[in-house]
Formats: C-alpha cells, sequence, structure tokens
C-alpha cells in the first residue's frame, strides 16, 4: 500500500495510507485532481488541522476504514443519536474542546462518518436541557428581549406531537 | 454533500476574534497566541455567529448551514428547546418547515385571552413562518374563534387542519370558523360538548376529507347521518362515541363507498355485529379499520370482516374480549394483504390463534398487549414470521425469559416492545439488544 505524508497546521507530518487518508473526501479529491497519487514524496499541507487534532483523526479513520459508505443523508428525516458504536464512544471520551476540533476537522476534511458521530456526541450533551443550560454549556449570549423570549417560549411550549 | 467549508468558518471566526481582541468586546481570552484562538470560541462562532458586527454577513450564511445540519440530529419536540436558546438558532429552525414536521401548534386559548391582539397576530404569523398548515384550539369558546378569524386572516388560505379539543366553541362559532378556513380539509372536534348534530349539518363542507369526533357529548347516530350526507370526499372518519348505534353504519352513501378508505370507531359500545353488517355492505374499500373497544363484536362479527373487506391493511381488534382463537382463523385465511393487526386486551385468544396468525406472510405488525393467556409455545409461532417489523407483547403475564430469548430468530425486527413483561429479565434485554442490533427494544 502507498502512503502518503499529511502535514499540520503546527509543521508536524504524518505518514499514513493512502486509502485511509481518502476517508476524507479533501484529500481525496486534491489527489484526484492534482494527480499526486503516485507521487511519493508530495506533502499535503493541512492548514487547519492542528497535530493533535489530525493525530486522532487519523486514529479513527484507521479503524473505521473499511465501513461501507455511509448512507446519503435524508435531509428530512431526523438522524438517531442513540447509535453510536462502543468503539467510537470510547474514541471520543475527549474534553469539549477536543470534540469541536474535531467536528471541524471533519468538516474541512469532510469526513462524513467523523462528523456524524461528532455531532450526535454533541446532540446528546445537550439532549434534555434547558435552554439556559445549552446557552451555559456553549457560551453563547441570550440575545432575547424579555418580551420576545416569552413569544418564543409560547410559540414553542405550545407544541405537541400529533 | 452539505458540507460546509470549515477554513472559511476559522478564517471569518478568527478574523472576527482578533477584531474582539482589538477592543471590541473581549473575552479575555488567554488564547493570543494561538492562531484562532481558544477552540471555544471558535465554535462559539460556528453555532451562533458570535454577535458580532455588522460584517458578519457572510460568516452568518456558513454558520447557518452547519447549524441546519446539526438540528437535524433532534427531534421535532427537542427543536423547540432549541429555537429558544438565541435569535440565530430560533432564526435558522424557523427558516424550515422540515424541522417541524411530526408537531402541532396547541394554543392555549384562556392564556391567549389575557395577551394583548398584537401579540397574538405575532403567534400567528410565527406559526405562519414555520410552515405550520395545522393548528388545534384548546379551550376555545366562540370569542375565540372569532378572534382568530379577526387576527389571523391568513389562516383562510394555510390552516389546513384545525383541532378543537376542550372546547365550549358552540354550533354558531363552529359555522363562523369554518367559513373562515376556505382551505381546510382535516377536522378533529374533541370533548366539543356545545356542538350539536344540528351544528354538524350546517357546518361540514365537502372539502373536508377527514374528520374525528370523539368524546362529544351531543354525537350520535344524527352526526353520521351528516358525515353520510355531507362529505362525499371523506377519506378518513374516527368516531368515539358511546351512543351511535348499528344503524348509524348503514348511512353511507355510495360515494363515499369508493373515497372512504379508513374507519376507526372507538369504544362505539353499542356497535354489535349487525352494525358490521353494515359496515361490509357500505364500505367495501376500507383499508384500515378499528374497532378498539366496541365491546360487543364477536367471532362473527369477524368472520363477516374477514370474508368481505379483503383490501384490509391494518385491523384493530383491541378490547374486544369477546374475540377468540377462531376470529384468527378467519383472519388468517382471508385478509392476505393485512400488514398490521392489533389484539391488545383480547383476553381469550391463546397460543392455537397465534398459530393461524403466524401463517400471515404479509404481517408486518403484531400488537398483543395484555393478551394473558399466551406462552411460550405461541411465541414459537411467532418465530416463523420472517417479516415481523413490530411486535409488542407488553403485560403477557406467562411468557418465560427463554420463551423470549426466542425471538431474536426476527431478524427485521424494527421495535420490540416488552413493558410488563415478568419474563424479562435485564439478562434478556442484553441478550436480545446484542442479538437485534437494530431493533428498538422496550422495557
Amino acid at each position: 500500500m502507498p502512503n502518503i505524508k499529511l502535514r499540520s497546521s503546527d509543521g508536524e507530518t504524518f505518514e499514513v495510507d493512502v486509502e485511509i487518508a481518502k476517508c476524507s473526501v479533501t484529500i481525496k479529491t486534491m489527489l484526484e485532481d492534482l494527480g499526486m497519487d503516485e507521487e511519493e514524496e508530495e506533502v499535503v499541507p493541512l492548514p487547519n488541522v492542528n497535530s493533535a487534532i489530525l493525530k486522532k483523526v487519523i486514529q479513527w479513520s484507521t479503524y473505521h476504514k473499511d465501513d461501507p459508505p455511509p448512507p446519503e443523508d435524508d435531509e428530512n428525516k431526523e438522524k438517531r443519536t442513540d447509535d453510536i458504536s462502543s468503539w467510537d464512544a470510547d474514541f471520543l471520551k475527549v474534553d469539549q474542546g477536543t470534540l469541536f476540533e474535531l467536528i471541524l476537522a471533519a468538516n474541512y476534511l469532510d469526513i462524513k462518518g467523523l462528523l456524524d458521530v461528532t455531532c450526535k456526541t454533541v446532540a446528546n450533551m445537550i439532549k434534555g436541557k434547558a435552554p439556559e443550560e445549552i446557552r451555559k454549556t456553549f457560551n453563547i449570549k441570550n440575545d432575547f428581549t424579555a418580551s420576545e423570549e416569552e413569544q418564543v417560549r409560547k410559540e414553542n411550549e405550545w407544541c405537541e406531537e400529533k | 454533500m452539505s458540507s460546509i467549508s470549515a477554513q472559511g468558518v476559522v478564517e471569518r471566526a478568527s478574523a472576527e476574534l482578533s477584531k474582539r481582541i482589538n477592543g471590541l468586546g473581549l473575552r479575555g481570552s488567554k488564547h493570543h497566541s494561538t492562531k484562532g484562538g481558544s477552540v471555544m470560541e471558535r465554535v462559539t462562532n460556528v453555532f451562533c455567529g458570535g454577535g458580532g458586527g455588522g460584517s458578519a454577513a457572510g460568516q452568518l450564511v456558513v454558520d447557518d448551514k452547519f447549524l441546519a445540519r446539526f438540528f437535524l440530529y433532534f427531534s421535532p419536540c427537542e427543536r423547540c428547546v432549541l429555537a429558544q436558546v438565541c435569535t440565530r438558532w430560533r432564526d435558522v429552525l424557523y427558516r424550515s418547515p422540515r424541522f417541524w414536521t411530526g408537531l402541532v401548534p396547541v394554543l392555549q386559548c384562556r392564556e391567549m385571552r389575557a395577551a394583548q391582539g398584537n401579540e397574538r397576530s405575532r403567534l400567528y404569523s410565527s406559526l405562519l413562518r414555520r410552515g405550520f398548515h395545522n393548528l388545534c384550539l384548546m379551550g376555545a369558546s366562540d370569542e375565540d374563534a372569532l378572534d382568530l378569524i379577526n387576527s389571523f386572516p391568513l389562516a383562510s388560505k394555510h390552516i389546513h387542519t384545525l383541532s378543537l379539543r376542550c372546547s365550549s366553541i358552540t354550533d354558531r362559532g363552529l359555522e363562523s370558523l369554518l367559513d373562515h378556513l376556505q382551505a381546510l380539509y382535516e377536522l378533529e372536534l374533541a370533548g366539543c360538548n356545545e356542538i350539536t348534530e344540528a351544528g354538524l349539518w350546517a357546518c361540514l363542507n365537502p372539502r373536508i376529507v377527514s374528520l374525528t369526533l370523539s368524546d362529544c357529548i351531543n354525537v350520535a347516530d344524527e352526526a353520521v347521518g351528516a358525515v353520510a350526507q355531507l362529505l362525499p370526499a371523506l377519506y378518513e372518519f374516527s368516531l368515539q362515541a358511546y351512543h351511535v348505534t348499528d344503524a348509524a353504519l348503514g348511512y353511507f352513501s355510495p360515494k363515499q363507498s369508493n373515497s372512504l378508505n379508513i374507519l376507526r370507531l372507538h369504544s362505539c359500545w353499542e356497535i354489535t355485529n349487525h352494525g358490521v353488517v353494515n359496515i361490509v355492505h357500505s364500505l367495501p374499500n376500507l383499508t384500515v379499520l378499528s374497532l378498539s373497544g366496541c365491546s360487543k363484536i364477536t367471532d362473527d362479527g369477524v368472520e363477516l370482516i374477514a370474508e368481505n373487506l379483503q383490501k384490509l391493511r391494518s385491523l384493530d381488534l383491541s378490547w374486544c374480549p369477546r374475540i377468540t382463537d377462531a376470529a384468527l382463523e378467519y383472519i388468517a385465511c382471508d385478509l392476505n394483504q393485512l400488514e398490521e393487526l392489533t389484539l391488545d386486551r383480547c383476553v381469550h385468544i391463546t397460543d392455537i390463534g397465534i398459530g393461524y396468525i403466524s401463517t400471515m406472510l404479509s404481517l408486518s405488525a403484531l400488537y398483543l398487549r395484555w393478551c394473558s393467556q399466551i406462552r411460550d409455545f405461541g411465541l414459537q409461532h411467532l418465530c416463523g414470521m420472517r417479516n415481523l417489523q413490530i411486535l409488542s407483547l407488553a403485560g403477557c403475564p406467562l411468557l418465560t425469559s427463554s420463551g423470549l430469548s426466542s425471538l431474536i430468530q426476527l431478524r427485521h425486527m424494527r421495535e420490540l416492545e416488552l413493558t410488563n413483561c415478568p419474563g424479562a429479565s435485564k439478562e434478556l434485554f442484553d441478550y436480545l439488544r446484542e442479538h437485534l442490533p437494530r431493533c428498538l427494544v422496550i422495557e
């Protein structure tokens, strides 16, 4: 298996199997577009991913390299969040900062499976929480006026499942 | 597909951040030295746009895209909480009707009355913004109906479904409301005790294709007469009324025999097998029939159904305690298209009856809650039903742990309900979940 070199934002270089690197659609497209496939010495710069996160991403991609491609998104359907595999759950036992870094990296590198499972993990963190707790979790400012807040409360508390 | 440019996000976020560090609402970050600032701040920017200056317009689009994706991981009910977090989240959610499907806004009329007129108008317009076409009024009086007509003129075009629950609205109020709602095709009246049968004669209009009448004290045979006469395009009719008799079920017109597909008669206690005769003659095209709680129905009634309603895909005979295994034999022999069968609280059913049902190849959902005679032997029959996707055995007291463990043979199961089963131990649930990973096992 040919290898490829990835360089993180802080200058560290990682050598990985091309097939594993191609879990990232961004890298895959880059290789195809630039025809970098066979050139051993090429280094792919990833200016948005630091070495700690890149290490995690490679670890995740290595474990999941033989996964079948994820099904097409059905945008109208609620996605499940209770189906995180135990390996992923262990893998994502990280601090909140790292978790969000992984989301950003998965987003940038376009690794659908990793983005999916990290989003699920964050979603599970706030499910069942009240608006104020969610604001606290994400450091979000409550920018409603008092009357807007009352309005939005009614608009939403008065919704029921059919 | 919907991947967002994280690079763009981070670049913009760090631009935003340096702006802040340069004195615009500095947050005392300790991460000046690192390129993008603290992760939390970058992410906060992704999640809520940071609330920075007007230059954020381009950034907002990108952020919204991520949020729109992230919000897919929540149920519509959970999104109701998310919309209350900040204006950004609210706006992203309100923009897409798809986030709200499956919900109905329930307006508490008593509380509404206390609000200012313009607050009510704002509430109504927020419903349109979220793409709601349905509306439920709780505790509505005639005045509330009139207020809706005045404050919500667009309802006439946009409201397709209306429920009135526990409301003191009278015939007059209902008539005005239905006059206003020109796009209405689905109506529910529940617990509206002022509505009379004369009122239904006056206000039902032929646009209505789905009607539910439940727990309205004045509803009896004459109401069914109005429905039969005035709603030629009726597709779905649900009725819960203790005083409706067999005769009412003979009122349906020939037009309705083609259009009416779904009939639910819940706890219509007076109905007997004679009523079933009327149903099978006047409505031969039913695909969904519920006689839940029509407790006078016996095996003979079920025989009539099985012989005459060959198009049935769903049959609910829950709380029909006179039904025995013989009824299940009729069902299994004749209803070849049946996909869903509900037999909750049919306490005379035994393993023999389950044996009949287990030959039904098209059946994908089977509910046997509180069928107290079913034993492990019956479960063995069920294990041969390869197409079964939903099974409830809640409250079946005689099933043992080892009997239930054999259910792992049902590879296509999506949902298995075992609440209140004495035989269902913690170990059993673990075992089932291990072997049926795709199945939701309800404890």
